[in-house]
């Protein structure tokens, strides 16, 4: 039995190694895998009209700053988006709506209301509108993972998608006033290849890092940072407290970090670009979490 | 003595040069092109030099590029008034004279169009990630913008605006009611256009038709014909959706840019 040339260090998927880049996620194979001393990977950003198969079909990235994810879909294959990434489809493509349930939820959610389906053949366009980083996540038969809400850009037909309600949460106090954060959002989606391989590309502003988090290893990481963890990974807040030389900056008034806590075993995902979560006022109640005074 | 001929403007150029004169398109880079046939818009190396007239233009920058314009005595070019970054202070500015001020107002688009005139510098700029697409229009060449896309045009064009066609097409093209269109007399002309994010080119063959988000829509030949495409979608309880797309007809060049503000679904 002969052995793949090449095992991509970014979906773990393998190939022959004659392209330059992996055929499975469109990562570069001929430039060295970037890691930091902490051990976090670089997502390289997928090279201009670089290829990616899947099914019968193939998926091509075009442009820099927005990429674009032009699929060339075989009549046998279909995806689904949201229906606001669409940017340009040739006649051919059919396009229809994805049943979805629980509508009214999502719509509280803030979450899309339309999930469209195209079917081939043809070649049909879908771009974010933001700038970031375009990736594909190839997700083996029957594995799942948890997408933070609106990274989501596109996924082939076979891989299911349910969206969970995240679990963190907080209340703060603000005079008489509560108010509950979702740093998360109120739900994450979750996408599982069912029956077979099916291929997931997120897009993230800024620029994408991955880790993997030995059994029991622990991380602290802005909640709005993160883009995707597989399902193992356990996640819950961190509340830490500086000790403040005047009672303006004391640990109980308003100069705290809340962080999220990602605990392994596992692969993490996390962006460059995000938004701190809101500490005005005290924490009157949250979700699981630890806390820390210093 | 051979020449070489810019993939994007069609324009020739000497052996020695490493981007055209024309458009400032990389002449040592082989245009990139999709499976499907669409033409990503040059990225204009920074620091790229090109001229129009007796005057040059400098892109600096690659997230937010500044054009900078050197301008020859006697030459001008005309920009929305918001879009100017700095100049030099001899640099005289006057207002374009723009017909319908009323109908402008009424459809969103900027009822000042300012003009800067030679000797000397201006730049200009926009306000968010994107390229800068140059566009050389050969006489009596006809082109559709998308309002409030354009950066610059140069004093030999025309510019004036046309009303979208269709009751449909206004309300739910996405497209505003107004598009702008430049047309060159006797001279050529150069279009300066600010695309959000990518900006890709395609050239439709008569009769062929592509289907574009209309927040996509960037520019076209007025050849093209520009219609909404109406999408009803059944979502069981909820009812029914309707998502409108605008439906190209060749023949002529369509520009789409990626990063776009979506419209039209009910």
């Amino acid at each position: 039995m002969s052995t793949p040339a090449y095992t991509c260090p970014y979906c773990r998927l393998p190939s022959d190694g004659s392209g330059t880049t992996c055929p499975s996620c469109g990562a570069p194979t001929d430039v060295r895998a970037r890691v930091t001393k902490s051990g976090w990977a670089e997502q390289p950003p997928i090279r201009d009209m670089a290829r990616i198969h899947f099914s019968r079909s193939t998926c091509q990235i075009s442009g820099k700053y927005v990429p674009v994810a032009e699929m060339k879909l075989d009549p046998s294959d279909s995806i689904y988006f949201s229906h606001h990434v669409l940017l340009h489809a040739e006649p051919s493509v059919r396009l229809d709506m994805m049943k979805m349930g629980s509508g009214w939820n999502r719509r509280l959610a803030g979450m899309p209301l339309i999930m469209m389906t195209a079917s081939g053949p043809g070649h049909i366009a879908i771009s974010a509108d933001h700038p970031g980083e375009t990736f594909a996540v190839p997700l083996p038969a029957n594995h799942a993972i948890d997408v933070v809400e609106h990274r989501f850009l596109v996924a082939t037909s076979n891989v299911g998608y349910h969206w969970e309600n995240s679990g963190i949460w907080y209340v703060t106090r603000n005079g008489d006033e509560q108010e509950y954060h979702y740093p998360l959002g109120q739900t994450m989606d979750r996408f599982s290849a069912q029956g077979g391989p099916g291929l997931l590309l997120l897009h993230a502003p800024g620029n994408t890092f991955i880790r993997d988090l030995q059994q029991g290893e622990r991380i602290l990481i802005q909640p709005g940072g993160l883009i995707w963890k597989d399902r193992s990974v356990r996640m819950f807040l961190h509340f830490e407290y500086p000790r403040g030389q005047y009672w303006f900056s004391s640990a109980r008034w308003q100069a705290k970090a809340i962080w999220l806590t990602l605990q392994g075993p596992g692969r993490v995902a996390v962006q460059s670009v995000f938004e701190q979560p809101e500490t005005v006022g005290g924490i009157l109640n949250s979700s699981g979490a630890t806390t820390q005074y210093w | 003595m051979d020449r070489i001929e810019c993939q994007w403007c069609k324009a020739q150029n000497e052996p020695e040069r490493t981007s055209c004169t024309t458009c400032g398109a990389p002449l040592d880079q082989r245009n990139v092109v999709s499976d499907s046939g669409w033409t990503e818009a040059p990225r204009l190396r920074d620091m790229t030099e090109f001229k129009f007239s007796s005057s040059t233009c400098q892109i600096e920058g690659e997230i937010v590029p500044v054009a900078e314009l050197a301008l020859a005595q006697g030459d001008s070019v005309f920009f929305e008034h918001h879009v100017m970054l700095w100049k030099e202070p001899q640099v005289p500015l006057s207002a374009l004279n723009v017909p319908g001020g009323a109908r402008r107002m009424i459809g969103g688009m900027p009822h000042i169009m300012s003009v800067a005139h030679g000797p000397g510098r201006v730049a200009l700029s926009k306000d968010a990630t994107g390229e800068v697409v140059v566009l050389p229009i050969h006489p009596s060449h006809e082109i559709d913008v998308r309002e409030h896309a354009f950066l610059a045009g140069t004093h030999s064009l025309n510019y004036s605006f046309v009303r979208i066609k269709g009751l449909a097409n206004v309300l739910h093209g996405g497209s505003g009611m107004y598009m702008d269109r430049f047309v060159t007399g006797g001279e050529p002309g150069l279009l300066l256009l600010h695309g959000y994010g990518n900006v890709f080119q395609k050239t439709l063959q008569p009769g062929e038709k592509i289907l574009v988000e209309p927040g996509g829509f960037l520019y076209k030949d007025s050849s093209v014909q520009m219609n909404t495409a109406q999408q009803r979608f059944k979502t069981g309880m909820l009812g029914t959706h309707t998502m409108y797309l605008a439906e190209m007809t060749g023949p002529g060049r369509v520009g789409v840019q990626s990063m776009y503000v979506h419209h039209g679904t009910e």
